[in-house]
């Protein structure tokens, strides 16, 4: 990777193009392609989430995927279109044995870059299992894996300790089943663990050609790539840590792609830039109000309920998406397994209850923190938050904060703040699997991802069970529960599931998303 | 830098009011100074009057009419919690006024006496004071302020203290040169001879001399304040909200120009008045008091 930092001065950039322009007239190009083989084809998009690891088993956010999905290969991948399902990748075969053992066969040649060969069995087993071992953050998407077995250079099995469901929508799909190279990580790290930001070796059609933190990374095609050729020859992927700024950039004609918020999708729909598309996509996400239950404020369960109580959802909705999303009543979207009909408490809330658990709980004069993010949608919806909690006499303070503030905020591994947080205006993004969408809410996530530090013993035995049944309905009846047991614990006032419209360039490329709308950068097609 | 004739009170024979009429009369010949002593004046009175001005309350969500277009109802439109940007415009102007006097008056109030000292004080504390007032000035005063205001959490009180301490040592410098041009002037040598002490010295014939050149460097400084405050404010590390601000009303702004231009205008419009205001104002004070400027010399 090159970290570099290039100056242009005037004369130099007259010097160059003439000397260019020169060749060019000497080589007999007529211009018009001359230019367009100078530049490449360069698909300029935006991220609206930071980007910090470039890991897979050390993700942290699902830009970071959507990245990770251009630099290596993985056994299978999420197909695109407007249905859920998945499709070989890496992998020729893949073949669930019976319920604790998933035999892979890879396709040959598949290269790493960096001359450490070809992609093996050998580096699927390193890869899958260095996550548990390097006890990461994000170690419970391989659920009960307990070891790969290796058969040959190609043929390996995947062996669970108990049936893990999520195995297929979740692992091998997405970040964790990105597969590296052992020898190249081994060389880097020394022990096998995280390295952050610089990949040792890649195995996908690009390889990360620059990354300047806050900026912009850069990917460029892999020339030992043996696959189907991508689309662009260049993607560059801007940092724009606002939706609302990225729809600017793209307004601007600085970027091709781009997501755009709800609440200027009517906008755009009815008034679009030109020659753009815009396309709408359910997401997966979930926005929630979270209360740390550690938080000696908070510890009474009354006072939570008194703030779930006085919080008015559809009047946030209203607020910050523009009404444009629909209420959530957990953390499951509808058309997954283990949505939930309606919320314990009702989407208005009814702020006399809320006065009675207050009284109940003999607190007056309240003083809280609201923690978000500093994006105008967070920080409208803690606003309308903070207005809806003075009518109930609890004051809130709001901090909003950058994303790399924010995202560490909850987590014990970077500090004391977790023991100040109070509120916060919190989002995840989701798989379709029910699994995921309850996972960081376990009692071994406390001061990892559950920042609500909430603690259930039957939560955590409904989670287990879940994953191993296979029967739809009884599932969905588990993670239904869940959803409850959080509910009633006070500490999450579910808010939405939003949507994740897009906007694309038409006059430059065909996008291709997930079906809830994240890029799919590989099969973007050049226009 | 600017120079000023040290100036001994004592053998100055102007009274106060003949001194007033003075500047008045070349005051008001400077067309841009009155312009900004007019829109200073305005906005001040504005921000003294604010809660008898505004027309609704500032922070009160209405969630019905979000981003709407100005009418009798909401003069300059609502933003996009359906809050009224008049409103919220008006009481805006309370704090960048606080701020800029706030933190200008404390670190010109360190800044003077600390100039004092380095000037009037032993070489090795000069040097040491030297020392200090370019270790702060050596960072990037947006760089230090991000900094800063990361470590302290953005506040009113983080953005005041900030402005502060960067804008300390200026003043400190200037009036550090100027109590070492004076500290060794005849009319001082004769003070001391005549038995009169440090204090003295320094609080009746040197602080007079000094505050001049001070109050003029204050004015011009209040515009770049009131950019600073708004920016912070702007990049949410000013004032929390719902405090009504120019700089955030601005920011909302940006996020919503598509659907609504009034809020860049509400946002925008009072930070350009205002620092025009007080850099025409600075700019004619500055033409007064400073004898290199004055057309009539």
């Amino acid at each position: 990777m090159n970290y570099y930092q290039g100056s242009v001065s005037r004369r130099n950039f007259l010097k160059t193009t003439s000397v260019i322009g020169g060749g060019i007239v000497a080589a007999g190009m007529p211009l018009s392609s001359a230019i367009w083989a100078a530049e490449g084809k360069v698909l300029t998009a935006a991220s609206t989430n930071d980007i910090t690891k470039m890991d897979p088993q050390f993700y942290t956010a699902v830009s970071e995927v959507s990245v990770m999905e251009c630099l290596y290969s993985k056994l299978t991948r999420f197909k695109p279109g407007s249905e859920w399902g998945w499709e070989l990748e890496a992998a020729e075969k893949l073949e669930q044995v019976d319920p604790t053992h998933v035999r892979f066969r890879l396709k040959k040649g598949i290269k790493f870059t960096g001359d450490y060969g070809e992609l093996t069995a050998k580096d699927v087993k390193f890869s899958f299992e260095r996550g548990i071992k390097h006890n990461s953050p994000v170690k419970d998407n391989w659920g009960s894996l307990d070891h790969v077995e290796i058969e040959d250079d190609y043929t390996g099995v995947i062996v669970l300790k108990t049936p893990f469901m999520p195995l297929f929508n979740i692992a091998f799909p997405y970040a964790v089943g990105h597969i590296v190279s052992e020898a190249a990580v081994m060389k880097a790290t020394k022990d096998g663990g995280d390295f952050g930001m610089k990949p040792p070796a890649f195995s996908g059609p690009y390889v990360l050609a620059e990354y300047k933190p806050n900026q912009h990374l850069l990917l460029t095609r892999n020339p030992e790539w043996a696959g189907s050729k991508p689309g662009f020859d260049e993607i560059r992927v801007v940092l724009i840590g606002d939706t609302k700024t990225a729809e600017r950039a793209y307004q601007a004609g600085d970027i091709d792609f781009t997501g755009i918020t709800l609440d200027s999708l009517a906008k755009f729909k009815s008034n679009p830039p030109a020659d753009t598309k815009i396309e709408g996509h359910p997401s997966l996400n979930y926005h929630w109000i979270g209360m740390n239950v550690d938080h000696p404020k908070l510890k009474d369960i009354n006072v939570r309920k008194a703030i779930q109580w006085a919080i008015n959802v559809p009047q946030i909705l209203e607020a910050a998406f523009a009404g444009q999303a629909e209420v959530a009543t957990g953390t499951i979207p509808p058309g997954l397994l283990g949505h939930r009909e309606k919320a314990l408490v009702p989407p208005e809330g009814d702020l006399e209850k809320a006065k009675e658990f207050l009284e109940t709980a003999g607190v007056s004069d309240l003083n809280l923190t609201i923690d978000c993010l500093n994006e105008s949608l967070f920080l409208t919806i803690a606003q309308t938050v903070q207005a809806q909690l003075s009518q109930i006499g609890i004051t809130v303070e709001i901090n909003a904060q950058d994303a790399g503030s924010f995202w560490t905020l909850g987590m014990e591994s970077e500090g004391d703040r977790w023991k100040d947080m109070q509120l916060t205006v919190m989002w995840f993004s989701n798989l379709p699997d029910p699994f995921y969408a309850t996972g960081s809410f376990l009692q071994s996530r406390v001061g990892i991802w559950n920042w609500e530090r909430f603690r259930s013993e039957r939560f955590d035995e409904l989670s287990a069970k879940g994953v191993t049944i296979s029967d739809p309905n009884e599932r969905a009846k588990i993670y239904q529960e869940m959803q409850d047991l959080m509910e009633e614990s006070g500490a999450y006032r579910f808010l939405t599931h939003g949507g994740n419209p897009v906007m694309y360039r038409t006059t430059h490329t065909q996008a291709v998303t997930r079906p809830d709308g994240y890029p799919l950068y590989v099969d973007f097609k050049a226009v | 830098m600017m120079s000023v004739e040290a100036i001994r009170p004592e053998a100055n024979d102007a009274t106060a009011v003949g001194a007033f009429r003075t500047f008045w009369g070349q005051f008001r010949k400077n067309r841009l100074g009155m312009l900004g002593a007019v829109l200073v004046v305005l906005i001040a009175a504005i921000a003294i009057f604010a809660p008898l001005i505004v027309t609704h309350d500032p922070i009160r969500i209405m969630v019905g009419p979000r981003l709407a277009a100005p009418s009798l109802d909401f003069l300059l439109g609502t933003d996009q919690l359906g809050r009224d940007t008049f409103s919220r415009t008006i009481l805006g102007s309370r704090i960048p006024l606080f701020v800029a006097f706030a933190s200008l008056g404390s670190s010109l109030a360190v800044g003077l006496v600390l100039g004092l000292i380095a000037g009037f004080g032993p070489r090795w504390l000069d040097n040491l004071l030297l020392l200090f007032f370019d270790t702060i000035r050596s960072f990037p005063s947006i760089i230090f302020a991000l900094a800063l205001i990361a470590l302290l959490g953005p506040s009113l009180a983080s953005v005041i203290l900030v402005i502060a301490i960067t804008s300390m040592p200026i003043y400190a410098r200037v009036v550090r040169t100027q109590t070492e041009g004076l500290r060794n002037s005849e009319y001082i040598a004769a003070e001391r001879s005549m038995g009169a002490g440090t204090t003295r010295i320094l609080a009746v014939h040197i602080l007079p001399n000094v505050l001049g050149p001070l109050v003029i460097l204050v004015s011009m400084d209040v515009p770049a304040v009131i950019a600073v405050e708004a920016g912070l404010s702007f990049l949410g590390m000013g004032v929390r909200p719902p405090t009504p601000d120019w700089g955030a009303i601005l920011n909302d702004g940006y996020s919503y120009i598509d659907q609504t231009p009034w809020l860049v205008f509400a946002g925008g419009v009072p930070i350009v008045l205002a620092t025009l205001g007080f850099t025409f104002l600075g700019e004619a004070l500055r033409e007064i008091f400073d004898p290199k400027l004055r057309k009539d010399l």
